[in-house]
């Protein structure tokens, strides 16, 4: 099956990962939406992008955290196309604090658009799959199995999103939709620069057994792969893309 | 109700701080607005005024008076238009 004319809804696809995400599909022929939040021109730089790739490209604002902002995106995907065929949860936000110091705030912010927008989006987004199939794909993080500095809350809600995976793929199985998850260590983007401005993280090349951080193109080439047809028998997983990073612990301990 | 008096209430109301203690001199270390309470301050008086603030402005904020002369002028604009 040809994913040639197929839509996809991309979350927070104005830059980093969703953006090469976005571009990724596109050169596969496949339309986008372009879901952004706060970085209008970023989003339209994404959707000149993704035209200048031969397929069309809409633009729609809405935070993820926010269930209305959830329907109103939707209800005009309904509208406008009356179908969808991929869904990319991938739009992510934190807040970096040591355990101590996180409050309710903080911590719904955090998982209202990391993990309820899985939910929620994916619950609009199986209706305008129905009698088509679809495919659900999110992206997660390597915080979500391994401690990392001031990353609590980030860590456990992508914890929760790979859980929901899981549930998802079974619940929607009968639907023919196939819902995984792609799970980076620190890839090179802005958000990235910003932790490490905020001191939650630092470059990992030296402890990448790749030799290199991971580019977002990296994480795009497996969503593309989770999205096609040769992964059909791939369901409710999370695929660590990392460079080796999280089974080379020890063996890097001793460089 | 002013500009200044509504982007005060949107502020206060995130920071859980009386509004009376919030003046035109104000820092957000002042106000006590960590980085999350900005960034929903920001959103929250983009959807009020129907306005969008890029990250590279609202940076340039030293106190909560260059953020209401912000949206002051962003929204004499769009009364214009």
């Amino acid at each position: 099956m040809s994913l040639q004319g197929k839509l996809a809804l991309v979350t927070g696809s104005g830059r980093g990962i969703g953006k090469a995400i976005a571009l990724k599909l596109a050169s596969q022929g496949i339309n986008i939406i372009i879901n952004y939040f706060r970085h209008r021109e970023n989003a339209e730089q994404t959707a000149r992008d993704v035209e200048s790739l031969g397929v069309k490209a809409e633009v729609i604002k809405a935070n993820v955290g926010d269930p209305e902002k959830i329907d109103e995106m939707f209800d005009m995907i309904g509208t406008k196309f009356g179908c969808l065929d991929i869904l990319i949860n991938n739009a992510a936000s934190g807040v970096g604090r040591p355990v101590a110091d996180i409050d309710v705030k903080a911590w719904e912010w955090t998982m209202d658009i990391n993990a309820r927008a899985l939910l929620l989006c994916a619950q609009r987004a199986a209706k305008l799959m129905e009698g088509r199939g679809g495919k659900i794909v999110s992206i997660s993080s390597l915080g979500s199995r391994f401690v990392l500095p001031n990353y609590t809350i980030v860590g456990v809600s992508k914890a929760a999103l790979e859980a929901l995976t899981r549930y998802l793929a079974i619940e929607l199985a009968p639907q023919n939709i196939c819902v995984n998850t792609v799970a980076a260590s620190a890839v090179e983007t802005e958000a990235l620069k910003f932790y490490f401005k905020e001191g939650l993280a630092k470059d990992s090349s030296q402890l990448t057994p790749a030799g290199r951080m991971v580019a977002p193109e990296d994480v795009a080439n497996i969503v593309a792969f989770l999205c096609s047809e040769e992964a059909f028998m791939i369901r409710g997983q999370t695929i660590i893309v990392d460079g080796g990073t999280s089974v080379g612990l020890f063996a890097l301990a001793g460089k | 109700m002013t500009v200044e008096d509504q982007v005060r209430d949107i502020v206060a109301k995130i920071t859980r701080v009386d509004k009376s203690i919030i003046t035109r001199q104000s820092t957000f270390k002042e106000i006590k607005a960590d980085s999350l309470d900005v960034v929903q301050a920001l959103v929250a008086v983009e959807e009020t005024f129907g306005i969008e603030i890029p990250d590279e402005e609202a940076q340039k904020f030293q106190n909560f008076g260059d953020f209401v002369s912000y949206v002051e002028s962003r929204v004499a604009q769009e009364e214009k238009v």
